[in-house]
């Protein structure tokens, strides 16, 4: 395992280096730069602000200026958001996104798992169609609909809930389960066809045939089983949730990082972009490592890599 | 398949029952009411920063607004009264302003405020190292326009010097009639040396920052509130409200919910969406501000087919404006002249009027009868859903009226604008707001050498009577020469056809007292107070 961590961990630096490189061009690309202002400013004021960001520079010269202050662990200006570092925004943004995530994530899985699996041993039952009706409905409704609802019924209508704001844990109950339903209707739907594929193994019907009551043959040899598809899974969608949502975190004003994975690029805050896209990238990695690791708990037979 | 373990099912119900006790728990929110001494609003976005030498959105404004005073400040009807200035000299056929300080203006740590640090500030708006974006509004100041471009490198040549503690004096170039209005804009209020220079890029930061207004930065959760306190040493006195929670809610329609469940004080057009404005207009806490902020349709005169002036007055005449409040529905005001009304210079015959039949004959005249022969052009646009309104809109009505068929080219915002500063398309949408309430930020736009004539119109005649009128010191004489400016530019050139003025739609909770709303949509908060006692009266109530 502790191999298995390492040679990860030198995978990670040319993936992320890729990664940066592929971005850094990208932004360039894009047509509208971060100066291009509605009121538009003296060419001697662009200039001033160009050098004071090194955008007066040629593209490889920057390229490299910023490769180094990466390697050091800077992530350079925002250029919105003046005098603050892509370091301090994202210091501040993440913790948020990632509390509200990992809420979203577990409420995700305690809903999700469990729902598909009772719809597999029930297969054909009202309840097996009323959770997959349900599931169905929760991939396809967009958050920002569910979002909306959830404010209506629980913050204007029924008022039990704050509508929206960061402030303390109620605050954060609509928005996770506006965050989980999408994760744990997937998670539901994956459960399912997984449980009824281990359902028909010979084993299964060996730990039966023995007397191993329902329960039991359904905790101990299905599920375990049938997890590994879903760990596949929560490996990006770990990163996906604790990085933030951009409609989850706009509709219910959380200070998170998800809002600046869009108005980054609306702004053309070149080194924000570069810093969300690594944070990503880094997350990424890591989630994918655990996996990597739970399926080996899960099977020690398995061979990672 | 019926076979159901139950502890999965025991752990499906668990994880409900938690979810149900945690909403219970949660139960009879009650609506919040007025909190006693504070006000709650919503600015709806981070501001980029409260550096105000560098900051240039009204975001980061609303908030300084009401942490700093220049040496002038305006009234609620935007004039210009003292400010850190107990009064000031135009000398020189108004070429020098000596600013003569109050002697009771203190910083929030203590330290009294001195001419010198408006000499600080104005240098470093001006030092091409500060990379600021609104050093150009000094340009009328002697060599400004020099040392910020590195041409004078002796701060001592630029006519910018505190004479002593109390005495702040200024050389311009020539005689600037607007220059005092730029002594209240945010960018031109006074800053610390020893702050900024032991802080640096932190020196904004609630525990560093030092200001001179009326309320205090005390805490900064960053893209979430600001909160202010009342600043107890203010000059004019300590405000009437505590503090103020600035919240960051970026969603219309979860600001208004917030709103309605009393939890914000008032919401603005950040917080008030087209369907909410139209269900609450009728309600006594709605209020509705013309501001001065033009949009209108140009033309680039430099493309064909709108090289000629027939063309283009054609087109400004088969415009029928009254159809805009109906269509965007937030009250907006018609606007044929470039001058917004409510500022010297306008005037309501300015401007050319609905006349299709008209329009028709300036067109067949051009060469194009019923709109034969016109040449394929694409309007600009950004995306933006009550622009994209706007614009179907005039695609529309030029094809009824003119027999016009224009093609509509939509771009992402960064992308609209680098458009627009690099090749502006033959006819493009665009606006402007005003930066201080004098007609010279309207009319100096479509001078030949300003970098937002987008019109590309170069025209030594309107030049000459713009940089008359901005040099004239008797205010009638300047009024007649911005009006004849305005004239000549819509209704003879037809450079543009001006559309509508935007408006400020606003609730306010029946027990904020004293807000002001002015016409350049910044938001003082100094003679505000929230008495809770007339939140008891139903019939102020929108519901």
């Amino acid at each position: 395992m502790i191999s298995l961590i390492f040679r990860r961990i030198l995978l990670a630096i040319p993936v992320l280096w890729i990664v940066a490189s592929i971005t850094f061009l990208l932004v360039r690309i894009v047509p509208g730069g971060p100066f291009e202002t509605e009121k538009s400013l003296p060419p001697e004021i662009v200039a001033n602000l160009k050098a004071k960001y090194h955008l007066d520079r040629p593209v490889p010269e920057q390229y490299l200026l910023y490769m180094g202050r990466l390697a050091q662990g800077d992530l350079g200006l925002s250029y919105k958001y003046i005098g603050r570092t892509v370091n301090d925004i994202l210091a501040d943004a993440f913790p948020v996104s990632l509390e509200l995530g990992t809420a979203g994530l577990l409420l995700a899985i305690l809903v999700g798992v469990p729902l598909g699996t009772i719809a597999a041993v029930r297969r054909g039952s009202a309840v097996d169609f009323s959770a997959m009706f349900m599931s169905t409905a929760g991939i396809s409704v967009p958050s920002f609909v569910v979002g909306a609802c959830l404010i209506f019924v629980f913050g204007i209508w029924l008022q039990i809930l704050p509508v929206a704001l960061w402030e303390s844990w109620r605050h954060m109950i609509l928005p996770a389960i506006t965050l989980a339903l999408s994760p744990a209707a997937y998670l539901a739907r994956l459960t399912r066809s997984s449980v009824l594929e281990i359902l028909e193994k010979d084993w299964v019907r060996t730990a039966r045939s023995k007397g191993l009551s329902g329960s039991s043959t359904v905790i101990k040899h299905v599920v375990r089983n049938a997890l590994i598809p879903v760990v596949t899974v929560l490996g990006p969608l770990t990163a996906i949730l604790i990085t933030g949502s951009f409609v989850v975190e706009y509709m219910y004003a959380i200070p998170g990082m998800g809002r600046f994975f869009i108005t980054a690029v609306g702004n053309r805050d070149y080194d924000l972009i570069m810093g969300t896209t690594l944070i990503f990238g880094v997350l990424l990695i890591i989630a994918n490592t655990i996996v990597d690791i739970v399926y080996l708990v899960l099977d020690p037979r398995m061979q990672v890599d | 398949m019926n076979v159901i373990g139950n502890s999965v099912y025991k752990a499906l119900v668990a994880v409900l029952a938690l979810f149900s006790v945690l909403s219970l728990s949660a139960c009879n929110v009650p609506k919040h009411g007025a909190e006693r001494g504070t006000l709650r609003m919503n600015i709806g976005a981070e501001p980029p920063g409260l550096d105000w030498e560098v900051e240039t959105d009204s975001t980061s404004f609303d908030v300084v607004s009401n942490l700093m005073t220049g040496l002038t400040q305006y009234t609620p009807t935007l004039q210009c009264a003292p400010g850190c200035a107990k009064n000031w000299d135009v000398l020189d056929g108004g070429k020098r302003y000596v600013f003569h300080l109050r002697p009771d203006v203190y910083w929030t740590d203590g330290k009294k405020l001195v001419a010198g640090d408006f000499e600080y500030a104005w240098r470093r708006l001006l030092d091409p190292n500060t990379g600021a974006s609104y050093a150009y509004f000094l340009y009328p100041i002697a060599n400004a326009f020099e040392f910020n471009t590195s041409k004078v490198r002796d701060f001592n040549q630029v006519g910018i010097k505190a004479l002593d503690d109390l005495t702040f004096e200024v050389k311009l170039t020539k005689p600037a009639a607007y220059f005092i209005y730029l002594t209240a804009f945010c960018p031109c209020c006074p800053s610390r040396k020893d702050v900024i220079e032991k802080w640096g890029r932190r020196w904004t930061d609630p525990e560093h920052i030092v200001t001179n207004g009326p309320f205090k930065l005390v805490h900064w959760a960053h893209e979430y509130k600001i909160e202010l306190a009342a600043n107890p040493n203010y000059f004019e006195g300590r405000p009437k409200l505590d503090s103020i929670k600035m919240f960051m809610v970026p969603e219309q329609a979860t600001a208004f919910a917030l709103y309605e469940n009393d939890e914000l004080d008032y919401v603005d057009n950040r917080s008030f969406s087209t369907p909410d404005v139209e269900r609450c207009m009728h309600s006594a806490e709605y209020r509705n501000i013309p501001l001065l902020r033009n949009n209108y349709l140009g033309f680039n005169v430099t493309k064909a087919p709108f090289t000629d002036a027939r063309v283009r007055r054609a087109f400004s005449m088969a415009i029928d404006r009254s159809v805009f409040p109906r269509i965007l529905r937030r009250k907006e005001k018609p606007s044929k002249s470039w001058i917004p009304e409510g500022l010297a210079g306008y005037s309501p015959t300015t401007g050319l009027t609905f006349d299709p039949a008209g329009a028709k004959k300036l067109l067949a005249e051009a060469g194009y009868p019923d709109g034969k022969g016109f040449p394929s052009v694409l309007m600009l646009y950004p995306n933006r859903e009550d622009v994209k309104t706007v614009i179907e809109d005039l695609q529309d009505q030029l094809l009824r009226n003119l027999g016009i068929t224009i093609g509509l080219q939509n771009q992402e915002w960064k992308v609209y604008l680098q458009t627009l500063h690099r090749d502006p398309p033959p006819i493009y949408r665009a606006n402007w707001g005003a930066d201080y309430p004098d007609p010279e930020t309207f009319a100096n736009l479509f001078t030949s050498h300003n970098g937002n004539n987008y019109a590309c119109w170069k025209n030594s005649k309107y030049d000459d009577i713009v940089e008359r009128a901005s040099t004239e010191q008797d205010p009638k004489v300047r009024a007649k020469l911005y009006e004849s400016a305005d004239h000549y530019l819509c209704n003879e050139e037809a450079v543009i056809a001006p559309t509508y003025l935007a408006t400020q739609n606003l609730m306010v909770k029946p027990w904020v007292k004293g807000m002001a709303f002015n016409a350049l949509d910044i938001q003082f908060f100094k003679g505000v107070s929230i008495e809770p006692e007339s939140s008891s009266d139903p019939g102020q109530r929108h519901k």
